[in-house]
């Protein structure tokens, strides 16, 4: 979320510098909003506004990132100076081919299966009918809209794009009225509130006229809707047969609950309706934002009945309807975050493409690799930062200082970066401290990578005797490193430590550490008990690591998902039997409900268990039966096989994933999710950590 | 359908079985015009309940049996709709707090206002009051207790409360001087014997005594169970003679076998293992406490002398922090782990000089 903040600040300054010091007029129409360039508008700041440009639509992207590449008609790309063309490198070099694609394959394939099935119905022909709606999920920066325009290009149709046109009016009324900005701030905020539910019929109109007139535009105009430029249509070389899909990339504001609803609405009639001739699917891009926020698992898990609220949070469940996920008109292909090396080749091939007409030198292969490796996966941050190293590079050339170009470039590639779950929880149960030996697999990089965190790590002062039980070696894994990076809340992360620290354990004198850890953790905090602990993380971290064994013995442990959440729902549906069957005791609804007060609901629980056994033995044939659910809490056959130990944690899985447990969806899913060939982590990686 | 428990039980102070003096001092209050707050308390299955509508009967007559149930929503303080069940006659209203969970102190004072503001109506009516029941009052929040004991003195005149709990040291002071205590004990193996024999002439079968004594062992002083086994026992075998199997209630079979589990192995597999154990139990809405209770019992009969205070320090412990705490498993997990270890270190550290 960062990003968007400092990029909005630096526009919205630099549009006041621009203002004031030059004098330019407001530009009007569609022309006025210009996309600037933060790096570069620096450095020539007049001429950035001569660059065409669209309205940016960050402020209403519900992403937090900036936009996907490719805002511009395609361009064939010529060698251009980065002294005459200023705009980003994400948008002068975006991909117009499969093989530019830094997404893997199957992927691709994946979608262009999707798409020739919509528009042909695969084999059978009968397809066409269940491709209407096709969701892309995955992290930011991993291809997703770019290799629908790629597609496009390639297979020949029309992307119909939605742009949420917030920034159009409002921001014209702050340029006209800037100098007396303080007078209509009343006004613009106002006008807002009342916008957005226009907007959203705006939106609907967009997706009746799109899906069902469109053919009136194809040979005419490149702009779907001139007047608005809310929606752009971008026309294929002549002679093309004309089929279009509808991209939404930008969405509504689903986060509000009544759009929500009416977004929903509008995409179950869209795929409901009976398919017009030419076909056009949907497909929407959904950039999976991190969850993180305390205490909302905490609410449910403890107050039991209350339901939770999954407010804040973009992410496919909010985007599409139950109904819509479970049903067969939606399909979804997640992205995982691009791999080291097709990163490291794309950026190559990017570097050689622009300096093959530059005089300067491209940056060495040291800055490639800290962009690729601070980049986590996101192609269009690691070209972003690869355009700032080279802008800083050009800068500092004359000095030649190579100490402050590492450190500029470190300022440059340092975004906040989230770990993923797994390697969290690896660096934990793993428990590595100073001087440990490297692992069987370890790359020679890897143990010399050891060895310098090693030296760094101060020892730890002898303790007195009395406290020998206590020492322990400096470990390496800094607590607020990990608090900073965690994906996931203290609560979440204490049940992920509780479902899987056993195996870790050599006997049950480590356990007994990490036990009363985890029952102090969850029981400190204030009288109240919505208080919580504010250092619970940290605690329960160094807890852990202070009573796991060190080094952990390698067992090949595999780390599961927590399994509460699957019992979480069994215990509420037991409680909903033991709710019927209470009625059943008590005679509700017979009108001789006497002893309401002695039947409990923990009373029937426990007490009637024997004999609702023994009329279910007999069988007995009484007029009022008792609910047959009370099996689901009287019923309680003991085995010693242990039930089943649960899902292992996939190391690309973000915490999205445990609500799954809480909510039975049944996603479907093409393309399985670890076949991230080239691989993002192999799976001895965890070791690393 | 109603179950013996149910169908048999008395409606009157004098068809009680026993407690006969509780009975008569209940009877003169109920006659004399100044009944107070009351409070009554004693284990599980005593009677404290029949007790109470007896008592209800007496003051009011036939009316106060005609029961409805309104379902009533309140609203909490965080807006969040709370669905509360709540059983009145006209002359007296009784609810279960603890079906609000933490907002029970927003229910109790929601009500009592209401009933307080409201005079009785009812120009027959034998008392001017009306008398709300709070069950389960031992598990209600502090909030809740301070927020009652304003309540009850300001309102005396048209509000008269009964409080049902099985232990008084849960209840905050102020509450327990505001009421007469009335503790009705668990009756012993002669009462309850009499008890079952009624229950059997009414049913009607006969009874043999092998059976009655069986029961009453095997119920332990709790009336409900032991009118339940007695339904189930005569349901499985008619005749009631030869080797009766008491049916228990799954879960305590399956508390007894986790402990087993605990006693047999110490290692972090078995951890694991009991763990599954646990979420089933919890899974079959047995409250965790009552799981902790009954697995500790079973471990300290299979455990040394020397670890039998240990074992139940430590249940005791980890009870109280399931109580403030928001995941019960952690708890119970915690206890389980330690038990182990107390366990393994017993023999592990067992000083074998004396045999050599």
């Amino acid at each position: 979320m960062t990003s968007k903040g400092s990029q909005k600040k630096t526009k919205s300054s630099l549009s006041k510098v621009n203002l004031v010091k030059f004098g330019t007029p407001p530009p009007s129409g569609s022309q006025k909003f210009k996309r600037i360039d933060p790096l570069t508008a620096f450095k020539t700041p007049s001429s950035s506004w001569k660059s065409d440009g669209e309205p940016s639509s960050s402020q209403g992207s519900s992403k937090g990132k900036g936009k996907a590449p490719s805002k511009h008609s395609i361009k064939t790309v010529t060698a251009l100076d980065d002294e005459q063309d200023d705009r980003m490198w994400v948008d002068i070099y975006e991909p117009t081919t499969e093989a530019e694609l830094a997404v893997h394959k199957k992927k691709v394939e994946d979608v262009r299966r999707w798409l020739t099935e919509a528009f042909e119905g695969g084999p059978s022909g009968k397809l066409k009918k269940y491709r209407r709606l096709l969701a892309l999920t995955g992290p930011a920066g991993t291809g997703k809209t770019t290799t629908v325009r790629v597609l496009a290009e390639e297979m020949g149709f029309e992307i119909m794009e939605w742009r949420n046109a917030v920034g159009e009016s409002s921001a014209r009324q702050f340029d006209d009225s800037f100098d007396s900005f303080s007078d209509n701030y009343d006004y613009l905020s106002s006008n807002y509130a009342s916008q957005s539910e226009a907007l959203f019929s705006k939106f609907e109109a967009f997706l009746n006229r799109a899906s069902s007139c469109q053919n009136l535009f194809i040979t005419s105009t490149s702009s779907f809707s001139p007047s608005s430029s809310q929606s752009k249509a971008r026309s294929p070389p002549a002679g093309k047969p004309k089929r279009q899909i509808i991209l939404l990339d930008d969405l509504p504001n689903i986060l509000h609950s009544g759009t929500q609803t009416q977004f929903h609405a509008a995409l179950q009639s869209l795929v409901t309706s009976p398919i017009s001739t030419p076909p056009v699917p949907v497909i929407i891009v959904v950039s999976d934002a991190g969850m993180r926020g305390e205490a909302s698992d905490e609410r449910m898990a403890g107050g039991g009945g209350w339901g939770k609220s999954k407010d804040g949070v973009v992410d496919i469940r909010t985007v599409l309807s139950r109904e819509l996920l479970g049903g067969p008109y939606v399909t979804q292909i997640g992205f995982n975050p691009i791999a080291p090396t097709l990163l490291t080749k794309a950026l190559q091939a990017l570097l050689n493409k622009h300096f093959s007409t530059s005089s300067h030198t491209p940056p060495s292969r040291e800055v490639l690799d800290a962009v690729v490796e601070s980049a986590n996966g996101d192609i269009r941050s690691a070209i972003m930062a690869l355009q700032f190293a080279c802008v800083v590079e050009l800068g500092t050339k004359s000095r030649k200082k190579k100490g402050t170009a590492t450190a500029v470039l470190e300022s440059v590639t340092r975004r906040e970066q989230s770990l993923v779950l797994f390697h969290l929880m690896g660096k934990v149960l793993y428990n590595k401290r100073k001087g440990d030996p490297p692992s069987a697999s370890a790359s020679a990089k890897d143990i010399q990578r050891e060895k310098l965190i090693d030296s760094q790590l101060k020892d730890p002062p002898n303790l007195p005797p009395g406290l020998q039980e206590h020492e322990r070696r400096t470990s390496r894994i800094d607590v607020d490193v990990l608090y900073a990076d965690s994906p996931i809340d203290s609560s979440l992360f204490s049940l992920y430590i509780h479902q899987n620290y056993p195996q870790f354990c050599d006997g049950v004198e480590q356990c007994e550490g990490v036990a009363d850890w985890l029952s102090w953790v969850d029981a400190s905090g204030g009288e109240a008990w919505y208080q919580a602990n504010p250092h619970r993380f940290h605690l329960l971290t160094l807890g852990t690591l202070h009573s796991l064994p060190s080094p952990v013995a390698r067992r090949s442990q595999k780390i599961y998902k927590p399994a509460f959440f699957d019992f979480l729902q069994k215990e509420k549906n037991a409680w909903d039997s033991v709710r019927d069957t209470r009625g059943w005791v008590i005679g509700e609804g017979t009108g001789r409900e006497k002893s309401f007060g002695t039947w409990s609901q923990t009373r029937v629980a426990m007490e009637l268990g024997g004999i609702l056994k023994a009329r279910d033995a007999t069988g007995s044939s009484e007029s009022l039966p008792p609910p047959t659910s009370h099996r689901l809490f009287s019923n309680l056959g003991f085995t010693f096989a242990s039930l089943g130990v649960g899902e292992p944690l996939g190391e690309n899985e973000m915490s999205a994933q445990v609500e799954e447990g809480e909510n039975e969806y049944t996603v479907r899913q093409t393309g399985a999710s670890h076949d991230s060939g080239g691989g993002w982590l192999e799976s001895d990686d965890i070791e690393d950590f | 359908m109603a179950l013996w428990v149910d169908q048999f039980r008395p409606r009157t102070l004098d068809e009680l079985h026993y407690h006969r003096g509780l009975s008569e001092r209940l009877k003169s209050l109920a006659a004399s015009g100044d009944f107070p707050h009351m409070l009554f308390y004693g284990p599980s299955g005593a009677g404290k309940k029949t007790r109470i509508s007896c008592t209800l009967r007496q003051l009011f007559g036939p009316g106060a049996e005609k029961l409805k149930i309104d379902q009533r929503v309140f609203l909490s303080p965080s807006k969040r709709k709370l669905e509360v069940n709540i059983v009145q006659s006209n002359f007296h209203l009784e609810i279960t707090p603890s079906e609000a969970g933490n907002y029970d102190r927003v229910v109790i004072q929601e009500l009592l206002k209401e009933i307080a503001q409201t005079q009785q109506v009812d120009l027959n009516a034998r008392q001017r009051f009306k008398v709300v029941i709070i069950n389960e009052a031992d598990s209600l929040s502090r909030d809740a207790q301070a927020a009652l004991r304003r309540t009850m003195e300001k309102y005396m005149s048209n509000m008269r409360i009964i409080l049902c709990a099985n232990s008084t040291s849960r209840l905050i002071a102020p509450i327990k001087s505001r009421c007469l205590l009335m503790r009705v004990a668990a009756p012993n193996a002669a009462e309850m014997e009499v008890v079952l024999k009624y229950v059997a002439k009414r049913a009607p079968f006969t009874l043999p005594p092998e059976a009655a004594k069986k029961i009453i062992d095997d119920s332990g002083g709790n009336l409900r169970k032991a009118i339940l086994v007695l339904e189930a026992l005569k349901m499985q075998s008619p005749d009631l003679t030869g080797p009766l199997a008491i049916a228990k209630p799954d879960w305590e079979t399956y508390c007894h076998k986790v402990a087993d589990l605990i006693v047999s192995e110490q290692t972090p597999a078995r951890v694991m293992e009991v763990r599954a154990k646990f979420y089933e139990l919890l899974s079959h809405c047995i409250p965790p406490t009552v799981i902790l209770k009954t697995v500790a019992e079973r471990v300290v009969e299979r455990v040394d002398e020397s670890l039998k205070a240990d074992v139940m320090h430590w249940a005791a412990f980890y009870e109280v922090r399931m109580r403030i705490g928001n995941k019960k498993i952690y708890h119970l997990e915690a206890w389980v782990v330690k038990v182990m270890s107390l366990y393994k270190h017993f023999f592990y550290d067992m000083d074998m000089s004396a045999f050599d």
